[in-house]
């Protein structure tokens, strides 16, 4: 844990992981980054419109017998439509991303290797269409994409292991297979840089989630009651 | 932070400029004004105008709004949409929670299913989809369905007029619905609600059970009663048997022999002291008078209950003919007639006999009539049995029909309903 001043307006920050340079300023939403012990504000993320979502940062849950807290999160848009991106920062140190869509939520990990040893992944990176319906196996486990779309950074909060621009473009691939895992592939259109993610679709209450945002007239759910 | 936020929010049509609910900011893309039908821009602050009401407005079954608990979840109206197949049209509501996401609430006009949308590919297998295990029988052939119209918020992008091709798969209960447009294939597995379920939910008026026209994943009303009638006819059918064999071993009460003269005069013979312990049981009295040659006895009994005077009547026709004709030699007639009396109550009783014996001229021997000389001839002798118990084989059969009717009836109705929930199944044309 590292407690410091914002660079730009000098409102207290806190960066919780090495893993985690990026700080997205709560008073002037100054993205900044930490490189050793010096800190640089590089620019605006914009505040992510109010949505009724029942994750916030501070949200902590279980994946199986390991803790997580929601510590921050990206909003992307597309034309029809948006989604969350949080970030779970483990009790273990490492690092993963519950994504949030349509009252649903996958939760994923970057895979260690790029994954292009899958030929849909290839086809991304080289900027060639991938279709819905296409079949990709990744890690042994065959998926089909279930969804193609290029999406907007709109806005961002919180810790996070890259510094996110406003306005940064992505092609985004969504994967599903029959036995519930989820797979998502997202090339920066900037960079071309692809990065693969594996996991699983799972409910709140199979994360156990605790400190969810409550909502008047909606009485919290059991599980994190 | 733990001030509850407020999850619903007030904005103003752009177009009509009445006050329009926002129920899932940050999911809903497309907002229809509920006052003008207006098409607005969720995801857009200046909610700019996408397309402006086709048809007249008109006020959903179950309000936008509403909140009802399913299956142990509230769930809260947020869309409501019509859509049409080009022939049957139905209705769809799209159902929020904060903490569940989405649900959809299917109306056919007669039934409510509740549908999810899946978060895995069904796999297809021996020309079956499956999921969890469980197969589904693919309903039909794929069909264009339209928008017909459309009011609240959606998470996608909705248009009146839009179109979707659906297949469905179905079993009893449930049915998987696979939907595709240009860049899209989502499925959806519904669950059929029970009778009043929903309108219970959302406090609608109850609807009347009816199953003329069954949807294609509705459960047979018949199997369960079916299955269970089955079992309780069968045990029962069995049961009766193993009573009429084991029940069915009946015991000589009494025997005796006695005379019947030929062509005299009717007498009276009397077994006595005939006891019947116990309860209610047949009796089966045998009369065997195989010496009977062209000819015939009449036995009337009457068994009197020594006590109380009671008696049951019985009548019995000893006879036996032959001869020859044309056709060879004939025999006809039963010497040893039996006939059952059921459910003679215990006591001690007499058997009263009275017997008759006749000759019978045969045409064929018209030419001895003269040789007969009334009284030459020897009485016939006659062996009287009295049994007790025993099963009336008739009424053993008519036990087993009746039984057997019930689960016959039933099986008749549940392939009727089941051919009906599958008729329109057509070979496919697109796989």
């Amino acid at each position: 844990m590292l407690e410091a001043n914002c660079p730009n307006c000098g409102a207290e920050i806190r960066f919780r992981s090495a893993d985690l340079p990026v700080k997205v300023c709560a008073y002037c939403r100054s993205s900044v980054v930490r490189e050793g012990e010096s800190l640089k504000a590089v620019g605006r993320i914009a505040e992510v419109p109010e949505d009724v979502s029942p994750l916030q940062i501070g949200v902590r849950g279980r994946d199986g017998a390991l803790g997580f807290e929601l510590v921050g999160r990206v909003r992307w848009r597309w034309t029809d439509g948006g989604w969350n991106e949080w970030l779970m920062l483990f009790d273990d140190g490492s690092i993963g991303w519950l994504g949030e869509a349509m009252g649903r939520y996958m939760l994923l990990r970057q895979i260690a290797h790029s994954g292009f040893r899958t030929d849909m992944v290839r086809k991304l990176r080289d900027g060639h269409p991938v279709t819905v319906g296409t079949e990709a196996t990744i890690d042994g486990i065959q998926y089909r994409v279930t969804d193609v779309k290029e999406a907007t950074c709109a806005g961002g909060e919180g810790e996070l292991p890259y510094s996110a621009p406003l306005g940064l473009t992505i092609a985004s691939v969504d994967l599903m297979a029959a036995d519930g895992h989820c797979a998502s592939a997202q090339k920066d259109q900037g960079v071309g840089e692809v990065s693969v993610y594996t996991g699983r679709y799972v409910s709140l209450a199979d994360l156990r989630a605790s400190g969810l945002r409550a909502f008047e007239g909606w009485p919290m759910p059991q599980f994190a009651a | 932070m733990t001030t509850p936020l407020p999850s619903v929010r007030a904005l103003t049509c752009t177009s009509c400029g009445g006050t329009i609910a926002l129920r899932a900011a940050g999911s809903t893309v497309s907002l229809i004004c509920e006052h003008c039908g207006t098409t607005l821009d969720a995801t857009d602050p200046q909610l700019r105008i996408i397309a402006r009401a086709h048809a007249a407005m008109h006020r959903p079954l179950i309000a936008l709004g509403m909140r009802g608990v399913l299956r142990g979840t509230t769930w809260e109206v947020v869309g409501y949409l019509e859509r049409s197949d080009g022939g049957d049209g139905w209705s769809e509501y799209l159902l929020f929670n904060p903490y569940q996401g989405y649900a959809f609430l299917l109306d056919d006009g007669r039934r409510f299913s509740l549908g999810f949308l899946l978060d895995r590919l069904p796999s297809y297998t021996w020309g079956e989809m499956e999921l969890d295990g469980e197969g589904y029988k693919r309903f039909g052939s794929s069909y264009a369905t339209s928008v017909k119209f459309v009011v609240g918020e959606f998470y996608w992008r909705v248009a009146v007029d839009e179109r979707v091709r659906v297949s469905d798969y179905v079993r009893p209960g449930k049915m998987i619905s696979c939907e595709e447009n240009g860049s899209e294939r989502t499925w959806t597995r519904l669950w059929m609600l029970e009778w009043g379920e929903a309108e219970a939910a959302f406090g609608l008026e109850r609807r009347q059970r009816e199953w003329s026209r069954p949807s294609p994943h509705e459960p047979s009303p018949y199997r369960d009663r079916l299955i269970e009638s089955t079992i309780i006819g069968l045990i029962a059918a069995v049961t009766l048997l193993i009573v009429a064999i084991m029940g069915g071993g009946s015991t000589r009460v009494a025997s005796a022999d006695v005379q019947a003269a030929l062509d005299g005069a009717t007498h009276s013979e009397i077994i006595r002291d005939i006891e019947l312990p116990g309860r209610n049981a047949a009796l089966t009295l045998t009369a065997r008078a195989e010496q009977l040659d062209n000819s015939w006895v009449d036995i009337d009994y009457s068994l009197v209950n020594r006590r109380t005077q009671e008696n049951f009547d019985a009548y019995a026709l000893a006879e036996h003919y032959s001869g020859s004709d044309s056709d060879g030699s004939w025999s006809e007639g039963d010497s040893t007639p039996s006939i059952k009396l059921s459910s003679i109550p215990p006591g001690s009783y007499d058997l009263v006999v009275e017997l008759g014996a006749h000759r019978w001229i045969s045409p064929s021997r018209s030419l001895y009539i003269t040789s007969y000389a009334p009284g030459a001839s020897s009485p016939i002798p006659v062996t009287i049995t009295v049994d007790r118990g025993g099963m009336f084989a008739g009424n053993v059969i008519l036990g087993l029909i009746l039984l057997l009717i019930w689960p016959a009836i039933l099986l008749f109705l549940h392939f009727g309903f089941e051919q009906r929930r599958l008729s329109p199944v057509t070979e496919d044309d697109d796989e």
